[in-house]
């Protein structure tokens, strides 16, 4: 049980990378405190199974180092660094019944045939397997399969941290959440560090304490669930983060004063040296944009029902901005406008929030 | 229509028999009795030419140097392909699947191209006539075949099964021999089938390179005549014995040779 750090951290698969597309992963420090939930979240293909082989140690990092409390365990092998890893699809010992299958990480490390019991009772109670527990491994379901896969990463009280890479992919939907919850309950109990890889974003904020989210191999943000949402770094966390995703709107300065279609735009954030002024957008989500009287005139193109609310699509221009309305409000049959809700309305330039500290 | 339905699988199999009953039935017969009439079963029934190969040594040992070298062969080529096969299913290296198909190109060559030099070597280096030198000869078909197959059978298991046994705490060795192996036992079954059948049924490098000492079964048979004349009875029970062990090993691999052809490497 110890934090665990990345320092400069840099991978590619070639051997002699040359542009930055041929990174994997690009430059990357970041900090794991001990007994935290977090939730690894990113597109496929963007690096987020690089990054837990690196931890765990299958793969061994191009440059940077990998720190677990004070020791330095970049080149240590797998089987020595004491980190748990279920993979996204089911990977079981066939030729082992599913007690042999929760007891092998134990047996491995030494543990008492009396304590392996106790552990391995307690894990399968947990996910359900009892009835199952001295069957052969080979002939089950696949979601059985991805239990015992799971049940074996969570079965060892001393490691350092879980790692899950999308490890409820096979599962149907019903039984993901109730696993989810359990997971959750797990870290709850046990309080190790777990770590999530997974791109789809309900399940990275509904387990995850702190998320990191991952585009082309760099980390963009690392924060709460409430703290992606209300204020992305980024414009791919706003776009890749809520259904729908934030609203991206080109704009052009006047003095220093943000303006699209003509008319001014109050954002949380300002824009205050000239270098900023590159590409610049505005970012609303959906939430914070209202219809009203007045405000940036614009069509509306569909209506869509999602129960609770309607997603509204409008255009003004070339431009498509949605909204969320509620079910009983109504839409004006035309002279429709929109106003942004200032305090969740944001600058970016190059794709990047403006920075509160450049203020 | 339907009434016929069982004709032609009865018909196949009769056709598929006929062959094997004849052989048995000559060898109960005495060679007069196959040269002299026709007859489907046999009239003087004798069991005289099973006891003279079973009191023979020249016969018996015929069995033995064949099965030792069968065995020896089976065993390098099993071992040897295991990490090889292991290596092209697992690594990304220069020149991978070159190599992978270059390994079936030794199989394109008949036989015979490789007994003269293999014979000359073998003279040379004083291997001549042992079990080990046919062994060896029949391994340079042996090993690629036995990695194309073992290649396929490997590859149907995922990587992850590797990491999640370092992750579980084990080493590279300690996982190959103890999960990996057990986890492939039916590929390694198939494996070791294959060799053991082309190794068994292959005459001309086993003759070229044996002469007494080691000489196999096929070898022996291959004398149709001897002091007291033709022997047809006594060929047509070595023939009924020589089925035997290749039957005895299909029989326990029957179950994953299906398991081969669906990964299409058999």
């Amino acid at each position: 049980m110890s934090k665990i750090s990345l320092r400069g951290l840099r991978h590619s698969y070639l051997d002699n990378p040359a542009n930055d597309a041929d990174w994997a992963l690009k430059s990357m420090d970041l900090d794991w405190r001990d007994g935290g939930a977090y939730a690894l979240l990113g597109p496929s293909g963007c690096g987020k199974t690089t990054l837990l082989n690196i931890i765990s140690g299958l793969v061994v990092p191009s440059e940077g180092q990998v720190l677990f409390g004070d020791q330095d365990v970049t080149k240590m092998p797998t089987d020595q660094r004491n980190i748990a890893q279920v993979f996204q699809f089911p990977v079981v010992y066939d030729t082992m019944t599913v007690y042999d299958n929760l007891a092998f990480p134990l047996r491995n490390r030494g543990f008492a045939e009396d304590d392996i019991d106790v552990r391995v009772r307690e894990t399968a109670q947990t996910l359900d397997l009892e009835k199952t527990l001295f069957n052969r491994a080979s002939g089950l379901t696949a979601d059985s399969k991805q239990k015992i896969s799971l049940g074996r990463g969570l079965i060892r009280p001393d490691v350092n941290a879980i790692l899950f890479d999308e490890p409820l992919t096979v599962i149907d939907p019903h039984l993901k959440w109730v696993l989810r919850s359990k997971l959750k309950e797990i870290h709850r109990q046990v309080g190790s560090t777990m770590i999530y890889v997974t791109h789809d974003q309900t399940e990275a904020l509904t387990f995850a304490d702190k998320v990191v989210v991952i585009h082309d191999g760099t980390v963009v943000q690392i924060g709460t669930p409430i703290e992606l949402f209300e204020k992305p770094k980024h414009t791919f966390v706003g776009h890749f983060i809520g259904s729908p995703g934030m609203n991206l709107l080109p704009c052009e300065l006047n003095n220093g004063v943000p303006l699209f279609a003509g008319q001014v735009v109050e954002t949380e954030n300002g824009i205050h040296s000239p270098q900023e002024c590159q590409n610049l957008e505005i970012g609303v989500r959906p939430e914070f944009v209202s219809l009203s009287e007045s405000g940036i005139p614009v069509k509306v193109v569909n209506v869509s029902d999602t129960g609770p609310h309607r997603i509204v699509d409008t255009r003004h221009g070339d431009v498509r901005i949605k909204l969320l309305i509620t079910e009983d409000e109504s839409i004006p049959a035309d002279n429709v406008h929109i106003t942004f809700d200032p305090a969740h309305t944001q600058i970016y330039a190059d794709g990047w929030l403006v920075s509160e500290a450049s203020k | 229509m339907k009434r016929f339905t069982w004709a032609a699988p009865t018909f196949y199999i009769i056709f598929l028999m006929l062959p094997i009953y004849w052989l048995l039935n000559m060898s109960f017969k005495t060679t007069n009795e196959i040269l002299g009439s026709f007859t489907l079963w046999p009239n003087e029934f004798t069991l005289e030419n099973y006891i003279a190969i079973f009191t023979d040594p020249t016969w018996y040992n015929g069995y033995f140097n064949s099965l030792t070298y069968v065995g020896i062969n089976t065993v390098i080529s099993v071992t040897v392909a295991l990490p090889a096969a292991y290596a092209f299913s697992r690594f990304r290296f220069l020149g991978d699947k070159h190599l992978f198909f270059w390994l079936l190109t030794n199989r394109m060559a008949p036989a015979a191209v490789f007994a003269l030099p293999f014979f000359q070597f073998y003279s040379a280096v004083n291997l001549f006539d042992t079990h080990i030198a046919v062994a060896l000869a029949h391994c340079l078909f042996n090993i690629p075949l036995a990695v194309w197959i073992l290649e396929g059978f490997m590859s149907g298991i995922p990587k992850e099964l590797d990491e999640t046994a370092y992750v579980d705490g084990y080493s590279f060795p300690h996982f190959f021999v103890k999960i990996f192996i057990p986890t492939i036992l039916a590929g390694i079954g198939v494996a070791a089938f294959f060799c053991f059948m082309f190794s068994w049924v292959e005459l001309l490098l086993a003759k070229t390179l044996t002469s007494v000492a080691a000489k196999p079964i096929a070898a022996v048979m291959t004398r149709t005549a001897s002091t007291s004349g033709y022997e047809l009875g006594l060929l047509a029970a070595a023939g009924s014995l020589t089925i035997i062990p290749g039957a005895f090993v299909i029989y326990f691999v029957r179950n994953y040779i299906a398991k081969g052809f669906a990964l299409g490497r058999v």
